[in-house]
């Protein structure tokens, strides 16, 4: 996250290198969450489409969807295998999305939030989609190792608090309360596009957040309420933040100066923005959060 | 001094030169590092090599003598399994700093992270800053200094070593104490800040264990032993077994331990049987000659190849639960079979080394005898992860085994009753194990196959993983398995039998498109030749033998394995036991074993129509029990249960 705009916005490029840097931990999906300017009473969709003929159908009643649910469209765009679309809508987000959810794969909705994922590595999405040339003020990435799902896009993260709009996370570890975390939102009629833990605490704290509760707070409560092993960072339109696990069994370092904050797994993502130089990280201790917004 | 610019050269190149400088006694520059894994990996000679920025993972793990500065910060896993010299960071350090020293000294001018020291054997690990959560988890030897604070559970089941700690002790971990210090243990403390010109003046506390979790407090009684169809338990509902396990609960209050395989019946390759009328096979007066079976295993990625004569290795089995004798005569047999031992949990010796042409060195969680001296003169590496008999616990090494002589080359304390971590301080992840292959492949210089030992859990995920992670082979070991120590319960009632994680296995790797770059060696009560071809005929690239190994070699099943006073010798580490144990004559009696099974697996092979024994397929097989065509998806017919085993004899 830039935390001033008198320099130049490299976002894209820059998660792009981070996400190089440690490819290594996982070759099969990479994917970026994406925050750009906002507009009044716009919003920003995008949808994974089949191929050929199937995008075409895909795109259609993704279309007609959006007019039945009062959303005007202002402009659209296919690309690679996502529909890209901006809308006019100022109903209830949640039922939107969940309907959305129920004609279409749905990879974001937000204000200023875009989620661009896709099997392969940084530099594959990268070609195919134009992660380069965006120039938000923050944004949060993730290399993925399919272990228990298989090699989608939509099982890449990062993930998108279904039924929120603008809150995405990435997250590396396992949640073992997943189900009976799950069953409650549930009883409250929240519903999950995927059986990812990882969508899971997406929901859980874009829940809160609706509820005017802090991001820090959020997080401060989700190491309580969340068991198993996990490091993770989560976006909203204005602020970045992570939780870490009190078992440290996952890794997290960040550098922070006058300009930016960048958080990775490992220093070597970190040294891809500083070549040649020694920084001066921070590894968080286990059990700890925190959060930046910007100011900008 | 020589300068290796990392920005213009790969890490494995780079430690190739280091490599050489230090042959050559030349000391090293590594110039933009810009935190990259594995920088000095494997580096055995005394030379000094500086880091001009931060490292990355491993730094200057599995080395020797050489003497190595950081500028800046370093990741996870600083010095791993380090013997002498020393490491100088002036950053902070990632998690695990020091894990599994086997002496060195490390210094961290920062901060370090979690978990530093964890299983660190000897050596000293400094920190001048302060030290996060669980520094000297499960550490059995060695000094550990933080002259700052310690986070929370300080010493967290510590064995052996000692922590002193100059700042605040949040907390103290599980079975850790805080004891006085000796005036000249403040003084070699001293000693060893002056001479890394670290200026401290305050008082130290230090934390050792407080020796209430070495040993289990009451030692269950020998029992006469059962004979094994008593001890299955099929007998009756309140069975000897049963009451003879209430009993003797009701004295020590806690599981059981015990040695052997499981004694439930379970489905096996047993269930199946061939397809063919095998009546004739073997009939030809030198079957051997007649099909290939050669069979090269850990080459798919350019390591060099185990070659096998037969598609046959031994099963990973320690030294420790073994005695050096036995080892040494299954060593021995492998030789004159021409096949591969395994060192299993626990380090190499050197007469184990000698005896065996081929020796897979297999790496566990405590690091218990892992070195990079004994990687050097390996065959081949294995990153066990679990197995069959006990997946996803650690092995079990009861006290009267723990002898001074096992414990230094484990470097432990003898006598507790060693429980084994059953995780590895630095694979919590599949995306750890990536950095962990690659390390082990940096020190060996890329020559030898890595694979990894799975026990059967959960298959279908575990060989996907595996595959991905680029492993040259995977041994997969099924619930049949056996062990020298396990809790009685788990042995019979937790894990996958072998007949259904080789199906779960072979459908793992054909859904992500591998089967035909990926190697499995099946293993988990494999008993004969008749066995070792349906294993090969459901998938297998070859089979791994143990506890047949075992009976050939004298053992009587008396499921006494973790006592130590094993009255053949075989499972003890009493001189006078072992005495008992003729390694030649045994070595003898393996190998003859191990020709019946070469025997074997030539005649059914050659008796199905085949020349070659990647010829053998699933086709071959047909499933005589509902429940083994239930996981195996074979066509059920009773019909042909006389063909299970093929009445087959030698014609010499």
């Amino acid at each position: 996250m830039y935390k001033n705009n008198d320099q130049d916005l490299q976002t894209g490029q820059f998660l792009i290198d981070m996400l190089d840097g440690c490819q290594h931990r996982g070759p099969d999906s990479t994917g970026f969450a994406l925050y750009g300017d906002a507009k009044p009473g716009q919003l920003r969709l995008r949808f994974f489409t089949g191929e050929g003929d199937e995008a075409t159908a895909d795109v259609q009643r993704i279309q007609s969807a959006l007019s039945e649910q009062g959303a005007e469209v202002v402009e659209d765009q296919v690309i690679g295998n996502n529909y890209r679309v901006t809308v006019n809508f100022d109903g209830d987000l949640r039922k939107f999305s969940y309907r959305m959810e129920h004609v279409a794969k749905v990879i974001s909705i937000g204000s200023s939030l875009e989620i661009v994922k896709d099997v392969g590595t940084a530099h594959h999405v990268d070609d195919r989609y134009d992660v380069r040339s965006f120039h938000g003020t923050h944004g949060i990435g993730h290399v993925r190792l399919a272990t228990e799902s298989d090699v989608k896009p939509e099982a890449s993260h990062p993930f998108w608090a279904t039924g929120f709009a603008d809150v995405a996370i990435v997250h590396n570890g396992q949640i073992t309360n997943y189900w009976k975390m799950r069953r409650r939102l549930e009883q409250r009629d929240f519903e999950f596009s995927t059986d990812n833990d990882s969508e899971l605490i997406a929901v859980y704290l874009a829940d809160k957040l609706s509820q005017d509760v802090s991001l820090k707070e959020v997080l401060r409560t989700s190491i309580d309420d969340l068991d198993g092993t996990f490091s993770f960072l989560v976006s909203t339109r204005d602020e970045i933040g992570y939780a870490k696990d009190r078992l440290a069994a996952k890794p997290m370092i960040m550098f922070e100066n006058d300009d930016l904050i960048s958080i990775a797994s490992e220093e070597v993502s970190l040294n891809r923005l500083f070549p040649g130089q020694a920084l001066n990280t921070k590894e968080p201790p286990p059990g700890t959060y925190n959060t930046w917004s910007r100011s900008i | 001094m020589v300068t290796i610019d990392l920005a213009e050269l790969t890490v494995r190149k780079a430690n190739e030169l280091i490599r050489k400088h230090g042959a050559a006694g030349e000391d090293v520059e590594v110039i933009n590092p810009d935190a990259r894994h594995h920088i000095g990996v494997g580096l055995i000679s005394p030379i000094r090599v500086k880091v001009r920025g931060s490292a990355g993972y491993f730094c200057a793990g599995l080395t020797d003598q050489a003497r190595f500065e950081v500028d800046n910060n370093v990741g996870w896993g600083l010095g791993d399994n380090m013997y002498a010299g020393s490491v100088v960071v002036a950053g902070n350090a990632g998690a695990i700093a020091g894990v599994a020293i086997r002496g060195a000294e490390l210094v961290v001018r920062g901060n370090m992270g979690s978990r530093a020291g964890q299983v660190m054997k000897a050596g000293t690990l400094c920190c001048a800053g302060n030290a996060n959560f669980m520094a000297g988890y499960m550490m059995y030897g060695g000094r550990i200094i933080i002259l700052g604070d310690s986070g929370e559970r300080l010493g967290e089941d510590m064995t052996g070593g000692e922590i002193f700690v100059g700042g605040s002790v949040q907390d103290l971990g599980s079975d850790a104490e805080i004891t006085d210090i000796a005036a000249e243990e403040i003084e070699s403390v001293r000693e060893f800040l002056d001479r890394y010109k670290i200026p401290f003046k305050g008082n130290f506390q230090k934390v050792v264990n407080a020796g209430k979790k070495l040993r289990y407090s009451t030692s269950e009684q020998q029992m006469r032993s059962l004979p094994f169809f008593s001890f299955s338990g099929a007998s009756s509902y309140w069975n000897p077994k049963i009451q003879e396990d209430i009993h003797i609960k009701s004295h020590i209050g806690r599981y059981r331990i015990r040695g052997y395989g499981g004694a439930r019946s379970l489905p096996h390759l047993a269930d199946l049987a061939f397809k063919r009328d095998l009546s004739n096979a073997g009939n030809h007066v030198d079957v051997i000659s007649q099909v290939e079976m050669h069979t090269e295993i850990g080459g798919k990625n350019g390591a060099e190849p185990l070659k096998l004569s037969m598609p046959v290795m031994i099963a990973p089995m320690s030294y420790g639960a073994l005695s050096r004798s036995t080892k040494q005569a299954i060593g021995m047999a492998s030789s004159l079979s021409r096949i591969a031992e395994n060192t299993g949990e626990g380090g190499m010796s050197d007469a184990q080394r000698d005896a065996a042409d081929q020796l897979i060195f297999q790496c566990l969680g405590g690091r218990l005898g892992w070195n990079i001296h004994d990687m050097l003169r390996a065959d081949g590496l294995e990153i066990y992860i679990s197995q069959g008999a006990k997946p996803g616990l650690g092995g079990q090494l009861m006290a009267k085994k723990v002898t001074p002589e096992l414990a230094a080359i484990r470097g432990i304390p003898a006598g507790i009753d060693l429980r084994s971590p059953s995780r590895h301080p630095d694979i919590l992840g599949a995306d750890d194990l990536v950095i962990k292959i690659e390390e082990f492949r940096e020190a060996t210089g890329y020559r030898l196959p890595v694979s990894v030992k799975l026990g059967a859990g959960r298959v279908r995920d575990d060989i996907k993983i595996a595959a991905k992670d680029g492993f040259d082979f995977i041994e997969l070991d099924g619930m049949q398995g056996s062990t020298g120590a396990g809790s009685a319960e788990v042995i019979d009632y937790v894990g996958i039998p072998t007949l259904a994680a080789i199906i779960e296995a072979e459908e793992a790797l054909a859904e992500i498109g591998r089967r035909q770059d990926v190697e499995i060696v099946l293993m988990g009560g494999i008993r004969d030749g008749t066995d070792a071809v349906k294993g090969l005929c459901l998938g297998a690239d070859a089979v791994a033998f143990g506890t047949s190994v075992i009976i050939a070699g004298g053992c009587i099943a008396c499921m006494q394995c973790h006592v130590g006073q094993c009255v053949t010798g075989i499972a003890t580490q009493d001189p006078e036991h072992e005495e008992r144990f003729h390694v030649h004559v045994e070595a003898q009696n393996i190998h003859r074993f191990l020709e019946s099974v070469r025997w074997q697996i030539a005649a059914i092979t050659q008796g199905l129509g085949y020349t070659d024994v990647r010829e053998l397929s699933r086709d071959d097989l047909v499933a005589v029990t509902p429940e083994a065509a239930s996981i195996t998806g074979l066509p059920y017919a009773p019909e042909y249960r006389d063909n299970r085993v093929p009445q087959v004899e030698k014609a010499s």
